[in-house]
């Protein structure tokens, strides 16, 4: 103990009733800070939205933490993890949605990258330039929930906007791509949403969106067609331009219509599958409800001729080549072009006048026995056959042609097969070529081998006479020649005797004393005198005409 | 044992927190007041053990949330970004600046934390009526009370940042509510360290024992 000391003088402490509590009230503190925190975490699960992940092509602009996702414009998530999926061919993102959004996560749920875009037919997404790309949204139509979406490559048409989707199942996309306008009557009246290849990768669906007073335009029958650019057409009808509009031109588009025959206008549900046809002829074509197979077995190349060349009945469409293939015959060794061809008798039902058409339907196309029968006959009878033809000398296409070629060599259809063939002549261009081949043919026969061997053997001969007309000369130099000479030296003889005669001659007559001369001479003046008395007569008998008759006037003479 | 040793607790007498004064208990069993400040006398803190561990586990609990929720939200252009206090480090560490990284750290995770241990350690010791390393604890204290004061550097510079950088539309910064919470725990340790009687750390034996208990 401490050692005692004087207390008293320190103050005597002051009483105060003590308060009595076991368990102090300062536990209230960690008990509400405990109540708190449990409240804020109750909250924080509470208020947790799903999580979700969504497989991107590529995260573009995406941070994790800061990309938003938005519907409408309304912030309904977060992105929170970019990975790599697991084969590293995609990017998956996790993103967390908020308690309200929860419900939009179901099956059909769009979401997409909202990036800068500048195409031709507009800007979008312009605000992501100073934000930065966010996912947008599209809420689906479906109730079952789904937390793992595949986000689609570019936004799908503008949410939320009245119309509907139809699906176009094109051979190729031509020039179209998202934004592309969809015209009605050269009114834009919707866009191409999206496009994909179908999954058989053998042609491209392309989801088009129609908006809302104009969607009941497009009925069952409704036929779309390609509008994009500049189509320029060349096959064997010729080469054809056709355009849409000048924003089809530049950025693609297409079109639909209701062909003229759509006998009931029902409107299409969405999503809708149409055929997308590559022009409006061949999209306003009537459907060609009956059609006629025939194969053509053709013994010339089919160069130039595709699939879709028109065949024609006396120069009027009647029907289309559907497929070009070879035919085999191992019996006579042979292989052959085989044409398949579609033939629509309705078409030429539609060409007879309106008096007999009642009578050529069924016989074209319902009753199956007359219509073979007429058949045969026409190849029979008038010798129908078809040929291949140049349609056009500018592309060189072919089409099938099928015309009567009376001479033709008689020929039957098999009706027995599935295909029935039906008999061909070959074309008037192979005609010429083997005209042309023939007569080259009989050239080439010509027996000029042996005509040569007997030019050769009379040239032979010709030597062997001139050798003897050569000896022949011979013999004239030697013998001939000498005797000659002496028949020169006498005749020279007689000459020289001729000559001295002649001097004689020339003395008689031709000396300037010659008296054969002088007697000339005066013969001569003799002469001139007469003629001159016979001009001045003439003289005076045109000046005095009547002269002969009246006498010489005395005033007139004296003339000369 | 040393005179130094000896307490105004074993000598029957009260020395007041608040001024210092050494004075002799107003009735046995009773101490009463300060007759020079007012100030209540105790041999010990009431409950002093009790009481620290009420707030140091109440700072504990909200330690979690501090951390857990976001301190700050930072929008820019539209895009809007939430940091708690360990996403801020990381954001530091990552973008390079290490150096502050580990200050943040230190300042805002660690301190924290370490106080709320180093008070937990001197609570259960002294309720273990330990005699071993006193200095020590002691030290570790007064550690606790000095740093205290420092804590709230975090809230100092959220509030300022919020007030500073409004800069509508193009950046905003507003407190989320982790901060009110990281304050909580800071107010709380303050508090806690302040109702421990480092007395107890020399004679713990006191411990519980009121004289009017």
């Amino acid at each position: 103990m401490a050692e005692p000391r004087d207390d008293a003088e320190l103050p005597q402490a002051i009483v105060v009733a003590p308060k009595r509590h076991r368990l102090s009230i300062v536990w209230i503190i960690p008990i509400l800070a405990a109540l708190v925190a449990i409240g804020i975490a109750v909250q924080r699960i509470r208020s947790e939205g799903p999580t979700i992940t969504i497989v991107f092509k590529a995260a573009e602009g995406i941070e994790p933490g800061k990309t938003l996702i938005k519907y409408k414009d309304v912030n309904i998530g977060q992105v929170k993890a970019v990975q790599l999926t697991e084969d590293f061919s995609k990017v998956e993102v996790t993103a967390k949605i908020t308690k309200r959004a929860a419900g939009l996560m179901v099956d059909d749920a769009k979401f997409w990258v909202v990036r800068p875009t500048i195409s031709l037919s507009g800007i979008s997404g312009l605000n992501t330039l100073l934000s930065g790309n966010y996912i947008g949204f599209e809420a689906g139509a479906s109730e079952n929930e789904q937390s793992d979406f595949i986000g689609l490559d570019a936004a799908p048409f503008v949410a939320g906007q009245l119309g509907r989707e139809f699906v176009l199942k094109a051979d190729d996309l031509g020039s179209l791509s998202p934004g592309s306008p969809v015209y009605y009557r050269r009114l834009p009246v919707g866009e191409v949403v999206a496009y994909d290849l179908a999954p058989d990768g053998k042609s491209v669906e392309i989801k088009i969106f129609v908006n809302a007073p104009y969607d009941k335009f497009v009925s069952t029958g409704t036929r779309f067609w390609k509008a994009s650019g500049i189509d320029v057409i060349a096959d064997a009808n010729g080469v054809s331009i056709r355009t849409e509009s000048l924003v089809a031109l530049l950025v693609g588009g297409l079109a639909f219509d209701d062909p003229p025959f759509t006998p009931e206008k029902t409107r299409a549900p969405p999503n809708t599958v149409f055929t997308f046809y590559n022009d409006r002829a061949s999209a306003m074509r009537t459907p060609d409800a009956v059609t006629h197979r025939y194969v053509l077995h053709f013994n010339e190349s089919v160069r130039g001729l595709s699939v879709g060349a028109p065949v024609t009945f006396l120069g009027l469409p009647a029907g289309e080549v559907t497929g070009i293939g070879l035919a085999f015959d191992e019996a006579t060794a042979n292989i052959r072009p085989a044409v398949t061809i579609a033939f629509y008798p309705e078409r030429l039902v539609s060409y007879a006048t309106p008096s007999d058409r009642s009578d050529v339907g069924p016989l074209l196309k319902d009753d199956e026995k007359r219509r073979r029968a007429f058949l045969q006959r026409l190849v029979d009878e008038r010798g129908l056959r078809g040929q291949l033809r140049s349609g056009s000398l500018l592309t060189g296409q072919l089409y099938v042609a099928f015309d009567y070629f009376p001479q033709a060599t008689k020929a039957r259809i098999n009706w027995n097969r599935a295909m029935p063939t039906l008999p061909v002549v070959s074309s008037s261009l192979v005609e010429l070529e083997a005209k042309v081949t023939n007569i080259l043919d009989k050239i080439d026969k010509l027996p000029i081998e042996a005509l040569g061997g007997a030019v050769k053997k009379d040239l032979e001969d010709l030597d062997v006479v001139l050798a003897s007309a050569n000896k022949l000369i011979k013999n004239v130099d030697t013998e001939l020649v000498p005797t000659l000479k002496t028949d020169l030296e006498a005749l020279q003889h007689a000459l020289g005797s001729v000559e001295r005669t002649l001097e004689n001659a020339d003395a008689t007559l031709l000396g300037p004393n010659a008296p054969a001369q002088q007697e000339l001479r005066d013969a001569l003046t003799e002469f001139t005198r007469a003629a001159r008395s016979v001009r001045v007569l003439i003289d005076y008998l045109e000046r005095h005409p009547e002269s002969p008759i009246r006498g010489k006037s005395d005033t007139m003479s004296g003339g000369r | 044992m040393s005179a130094a040793a000896l307490g105004a607790a074993q000598s029957g007498l009260a020395s007041c927190t608040t001024c210092g004064l050494l004075s002799r208990p107003a009735a046995p069993g009773q101490l009463g007041h300060c007759p020079r400040c007012g100030a209540a006398l105790t041999a010990r803190h009431h409950h002093s053990v009790q009481f620290t561990w009420a707030l140091v586990i109440a700072a504990a609990i909200l330690y979690v949330p501090a951390n857990a929720l976001p301190v700050l939200t930072t929008t820019t252009l539209g895009s809007s970004e939430s940091d708690t206090i360990i996403s801020g480090v990381v954001y530091l560490y990552q973008s390079g600046s290490w150096p502050l990284a580990l200050i943040v750290l230190v300042a805002s995770v660690m301190i924290p934390l370490g106080k709320l241990v180093a008070l937990a350690y001197l609570l259960i010791t002294v309720q273990r009526r330990s005699a071993k390393n006193s200095h020590d604890r002691a030290r570790l204290y007064r550690l606790v009370e000095f740093i205290g004061r420092w804590s709230m550097l975090d809230v100092f510079v959220d509030a300022f940042i919020v007030a500073l950088v409004q800069l509508e539309p193009l950046m905003s910064v507003a407190p989320g509510s982790g901060v009110v919470f990281f304050m909580a725990v800071v107010v709380l340790t303050m508090f806690a360290a302040h109702s421990f009687d480092p007395r107890l750390i020399w004679n713990p034996d006191n411990l519980g024992r009121h004289p009017h208990g």
